[in-house]
């Protein structure tokens, strides 16, 4: 996050080009279904929704530094519950989703706790192994979750509804979160997270508890992380732990990579743009992996800030006619911790 | 406890031991030097068994000569990725783990759309039981085991004795100050990740040669040296044979008296309790992102 624009998106509130561009694009998709009568497409933008606010919500995490390699587990969390309240004591969709999230947001603060004091690399690490914790007791405790084959019998979250429905449903869903979550990023405790990420000294010496912010990220990130796994619950109807195991949570840092985690918008574009093409070019079957990982190296090799700051890139390339030597665009890593001088 | 099943589970844990620190050096190398968490290392054992499968069973090569070509291909390989892969975003953790993932990807899907998910193992390395009394091992299980017993000690002879070694303990300790002495970091890097490279095919032909091959065996293995390398701690090569020993104890202890998924959840609960309390591992030092 460079400085410039920290500022001008914390105090530039009269910009009005991305609230209509965020607007535009939401009318769009409320209108797509009127022209795209496939279901089998309208699942693939309910699952690019759901997947969407996981994304987000791991960057909400990630403002603060923490790289939470763990967070499709607690998607999982979030999922599992919502599902088996709804399967053994019969719990109603209204009831399960937000116990669920809130209940994942809990774990996610409690295991928060301990982890405060791990930082960067040890903290990717501890989340990593936490989240293998998590798919292992899900795979283990199979008189519950129903352990490999996975968990069936979920009620449906619109009894008797079409694609169509949950389309709706999941686009205001969808919009409502990253609301919420855009507000959590450029609020007061945004911009302390973003401090801690800076350096987490200095911004103890400026009186940020830093244990109490990181904390409160997790638990905002893994609450909208459950609440995704829960819908996604009684969306899908079946779940299975290779959902949310390691390889679910890299596509999510995949995702949040190609988007460009400087931007909010980033993990957006990076969750449509990694869900949707491969679907383009399916006809291709196997060979969908080497699309995903093209994208990926083109990315990571020629567009260091991701394609969210590909604009911003093209500007300084080509637009700006300057005499200096122009600043090279550098992407600073997530676990990058600036040693005080 | 009849004696049975104690040697049998005695060679498990030796057979264990041997694999998980003959494939967790290569990856504690470059941790330990270039600060990368190459999740590509899985994909490489995966695959190196299947290069070995490929001269051994298909050209109908000599094992033993199989394995030495898929040492060689892979420790090019690691070369190739070190300069290509790692070099630029070695102050870059995400993007790293975005190449290596990708790198992982793109192997393991190459290797599932030539072999699908047939069953196939390496022919075997050597014929026979062994007996004395009452027990009685494969001599395959000790071929196994003394292979992986001598790489081990060539390596860390390789890095505590020779030349190349102890610069490659002075880059692990401080990079900058290993260049100002006129260390090749860079030739440093690529020799340490040719060795890893190398050293995780000739496991993963081992293992295939023990059990059987499939594209996914990477993701587990790959898992249990993450393990082994927070075990042991950044910085100690020593402590990485250590800990494979642990591990592997508890690899093949474990599943003994617990059924296999409830071993499974004690083994990573152990390390993220082990990360909480001390992070630094059991022989390393504290690791700190440059």
């Amino acid at each position: 996050m460079s400085d410039n624009q920290l500022s001008k998106d914390t105090i530039g509130g009269r910009n009005l080009v991305k609230p209509s561009v965020y607007g535009g694009v939401v009318i769009i998709l409320a209108v797509l279904p009127l022209f795209m009568k496939s279901p089998y497409w309208i699942h693939v933008f309910i699952l690019t929704f759901i997947y969407i606010v996981v994304t987000v919500s791991f960057r909400a995490i990630a403002i603060s530094g923490q790289f939470h390699l763990a967070h499709a587990a607690f998607m999982g969390v979030g999922a599992y519950l919502a599902g088996m309240a709804s399967k053994w004591f019969g719990w109603p969709p209204w009831l399960t989703i937000p116990l669920a999230a809130l209940a994942t947001a809990g774990i996610g603060m409690l295991i928060g706790y301990p982890f405060a004091r791990l930082r960067a690399l040890y903290f990717a690490l501890g989340s990593l192994f936490f989240g293998l914790t998590i798919v292992n007791i899900i795979i283990a405790a199979k008189d519950w979750t129903g352990g490999w084959p996975g968990l069936t019998g979920i009620k449906p979250l619109i009894s008797g509804a079409s694609k169509i429905h949950y389309y709706y449903f999941f686009l205001g869903l969808t919009s409502l979160c990253l609301a919420a979550l855009y507000r959590f990023e450029f609020s007061r405790i945004g911009i302390n997270l973003k401090a801690i990420a800076q350096s987490y000294m200095v911004a103890s010496s400026v009186g940020i508890n830093e244990a109490f912010y990181r904390i409160l990220a997790l638990g905002v990130g893994c609450f909208f992380a459950g609440l995704a796994g829960a819908t996604y619950a009684h969306y899908y109807l079946l779940l299975s732990w290779t959902s949310f195991n390691l390889a679910a949570t890299l596509w999510i840092v995949m995702y949040l990579i190609i988007g460009g985690k400087d931007h909010f918008a980033g993990p957006i574009i990076g969750t449509a743009i990694l869900i949707m093409v491969p679907e383009f070019a399916r006809e291709l079957k196997e060979y969908v992996p080497f699309i995903s990982a093209a994208m990926l190296l083109i990315v990571i090799f020629i567009m260091p800030k991701g394609l969210a700051g590909l604009p911003q890139l093209i500007k300084s390339r080509f637009l700006e006619r300057r005499e200096e030597p122009r600043p090279q665009v550098r992407a600073s890593s997530m676990l990058s911790e600036r040693k005080p001088e | 406890m009849d004696p049975e099943l104690l040697v049998g589970t005695l060679s498990n844990v030796l057979i264990s031991s041997a694999m998980f620190t003959l494939a967790a050096l290569g990856f504690a190398f470059i941790f330990n030097m270039m600060g990368i968490l190459n999740l590509a290392h899985g994909a490489i054992y995966m695959i190196g068994g299947y290069v070995t499968y490929q001269f051994a069973a298909v050209f109908s090569l000599n094992p033993w000569a199989a394995i030495l070509i898929s040492a060689v291909v892979f420790a090019l390989f690691g070369i190739f990725l070190e300069k290509y892969f790692f070099r630029p975003f070695i102050d870059n953790f995400d993007f790293a783990v975005v190449a290596c993932v990708a790198i992982s990807v793109i192997l393991q899907q190459a290797v599932n759309i030539m072999v699908g998910t047939k069953i196939m193992s390496i022919p075997s390395l050597a014929e026979g039981i062994f007996r004395a009394g009452l027990v009685s091992v494969s001599y395959e299980r000790i071929t196994i085991f003394v292979i992986g017993g001598i790489l081990t000690g060539i390596v860390l002879w390789f890095v505590w004795k020779t030349k190349m070694g102890q610069q490659m303990q002075a880059v692990t300790q401080n990079r900058e100050a290993a260049a100002l002495q006129g260390i090749n970091v860079n030739r440093v890097y690529a020799i340490a990740c040719a060795i890893g490279s190398g050293l995780a095919a000739v496991a993963g032909s081992l293992m295939g040669a023990f059990t059987n091959l499939n594209p996914f065996m990477g993701d587990a293995m790959l898992l249990k040296v993450i393990m082994l390398v927070i075990l042991a701690g950044a910085g100690s090569i020593g402590g990485v044979v250590i800990g494979g020993v642990v591990l592997g104890a508890m690899n093949a202890v474990l599943p003994v008296f617990l059924s296999g998924e409830v071993a499974e959840v004690i083994y990573v609960a152990v390390i993220v309790v082990l990360l909480l309390f001390r992070p630094q591992g059991l022989f390393g030092h504290e690791f700190t992102m440059k």
